[in-house]
């Protein structure tokens, strides 16, 4: 009796599940909000703040809470040339694909990178930022003189769970791979207490992070010694559900009409805004 | 009362601390906020479900007197609620969250959020270990005590609930008590769904500034009060009911 109540109640929950599909298409014509998810973490891409300034924008699942950061300004051009209010919502890193998958979120500009494995899932628009792939160290560790990967031989280096950052890691030689953390202070507090020899960040992610900490630093690669890495791998791309066709050539005309100096200098200004 | 703008030198852990939380004092409060929303209404709640889960839990068959239907009904519901016990004593509150929240996310339901999931998810792993916790304590009554309000002409439901309930609930008050203080702590664990309580506005305070371990001090000193005063009460809470008993 008690096997056949287990069994009814393990297909219901089953078939409850597996019931329920996902369709959330994304009308640009009658909606008038875009939301938007980040993470509200990876700064100078995007993170949270108590107090509101002109470049702010609330996060709408947490009152009393604004987000800044390249990926905000990014997301309010956008939402301006679709003729669409913004809403940010902060999510998980791990969550943020899920969400847009269920329709809680109608884009991820996170700094995501559109690897291939993500584009199985999700649509990604044209790049927009395009960074390096730079090692953080501290100043008085081994490792501070480092100038190419193979230097990193036996190095305890570590990265954020899930992300291109923690993939690269395997690329150098002899390299001691520390299990993913996270978000990013903690991969710094790590560092910081000689729990790790260096991470491997983006270039304005680490820039920020070491005008936070002065006692680190980060090391850039001359071509060939460094992290190879695809066209795709070290750019960030709005990403989107894949039935969106529309949304996605929208943001893509959008995202032509921001030049290149134009983003990099937003990237500046919301590294300066950054604490630090 | 000095209030830091600039971020302190990293060696200065004290004045770090006092900037995160002069800065920040909002994230914190807010975490506080749905850290005790979470805990009472989730042990409040699990407790009243654990309490009509516990009656019909200990409802005894009697093949004489009661019809077919009646003995199956009694025993579907009881196998239904022993699944989900085993079920929800049996896996983390963590994995309960993810699947809860993402896959009732799939429904679309717009008043589905992370801080509506993290109730339902708190209050239904509360349920499954107090259930347990009153089922010891009915253990603790004198069988002959529902013999007797049986044989004096209440229904089951009413002698559990006039008679022998009252007596285990008192007998497991610390128990329950604890299970609030576990809450206070393991509400932590809902911060992988997005929920702003302690831990994750911690999290969001020191992601701009990598102070992760100043950040940590002060949530781990919240936690410390909250749950400091959590056990005066239960103490206090217990010691009365004691009483109470050497009254009768």
């Amino acid at each position: 009796m008690r096997k056949i109540v287990t069994l009814i109640i393990l297909l219901t929950a089953i078939f409850t599940v597996s019931a329920c599909s996902t369709d959330s298409g994304f009308d640009i014509t009658s909606e008038t909000e875009i939301v938007v998810g980040l993470e509200a973490a990876y700064a100078p891409f995007n993170w949270a703040t108590p107090t509101e300034n002109s470049f702010t924008v609330p996060i709408a699942n947490q009152s009393g809470f604004y987000t800044d950061g390249f990926d905000v300004v990014m997301a309010q051009e956008i939402a301006d040339a679709l003729g669409l209010t913004l809403v940010i919502r902060a999510i998980e890193w791990d969550g943020l694909i899920p969400a847009l998958l269920a329709g809680e979120i109608d884009l991820i500009i996170a700094g995501m990178s559109p690897t291939s494995e993500r584009a199985q899932t999700v649509a990604f628009s044209d790049p927009y930022f395009q960074s390096e792939q730079v090692m953080v160290v501290r100043n008085d560790g081994d490792f501070a003189n480092a100038t190419s990967l193979n230097d990193f031989e036996g190095a305890r280096i570590v990265a954020q769970l899930g992300t291109l950052q923690d993939d690269l890691i395997d690329q150098i030689p002899g390299v001691n791979h520390l299990d993913a953390v996270n978000d990013y202070a903690t991969l710094v507090t790590s560092l910081l207490n000689n729990a790790s020899d260096g991470f491997v960040a983006e270039l304005p992610v680490a820039m920020g992070i070491v005008a936070a900490n002065p006692s680190l630093s980060y090391i850039t690669f001359a071509d060939g010694d460094g992290f190879s890495v695809s066209a795709e791998d070290v750019t960030v791309s709005v990403a989107l559900r894949q039935e969106d066709t529309a949304l996605l050539s929208a943001i893509n005309e959008a995202l032509t009409a921001i030049s290149t100096e134009t983003r990099n200098g937003y990237m500046e200004a919301a590294l300066s805004r950054q604490p630090q | 009362m000095f209030i830091f703008n600039v971020l302190p030198p990293r060696d200065a852990f004290f004045e770090t601390v006092w900037y995160l939380i002069s800065n920040y004092q909002t994230f914190f409060l807010t975490g506080i906020f749905y850290t005790l929303m979470l805990s009472i209404i989730g042990t409040g709640g699990g407790f009243m479900i654990a309490f009509f889960f516990t009656i019909v839990r200990t409802r005894k068959i009697d093949r004489l007197r009661q019809s077919t239907i009646t003995i199956l009904l009694t025993k579907l519901s009881q196998g239904l609620i022993n699944v989900y016990i085993t079920i929800f004593r049996g896996t983390p509150m963590m994995v309960q969250a993810m699947i809860f929240y993402y896959g009732v996310s799939r429904l679309q339901l717009s008043f589905w959020t992370p801080i509506v999931a993290g109730f339902v998810v708190v209050i239904l792993n509360t349920t499954a270990y107090i259930s347990e916790v009153l089922r010891s304590g009915i253990n603790g009554v004198d069988q002959g005590q529902l013999e007797a309000s049986r044989s004096l002409g209440f229904s089951h439901g009413q002698s559990m609930r006039l008679v022998i309930l009252p007596q285990a609930i008192r007998q497991s008050l610390p128990a329950i008590g604890n299970e609030f203080i576990i809450n206070l702590k393991d509400t932590s664990v809902l911060s992988v769904i997005g929920v702003t309580e302690i831990f994750r506005a911690t999290q969001l305070a020191t992601s701009p500034n990598y102070r992760t371990t100043e950040g940590f001090f002060i949530a781990a000193i919240l936690y410390l009060m909250m749950t400091l005063i959590a056990s005066l009460f239960v103490n206090r809470f217990e010691q009365s009911s004691q009483r109470k008993e050497a009254m009768v």
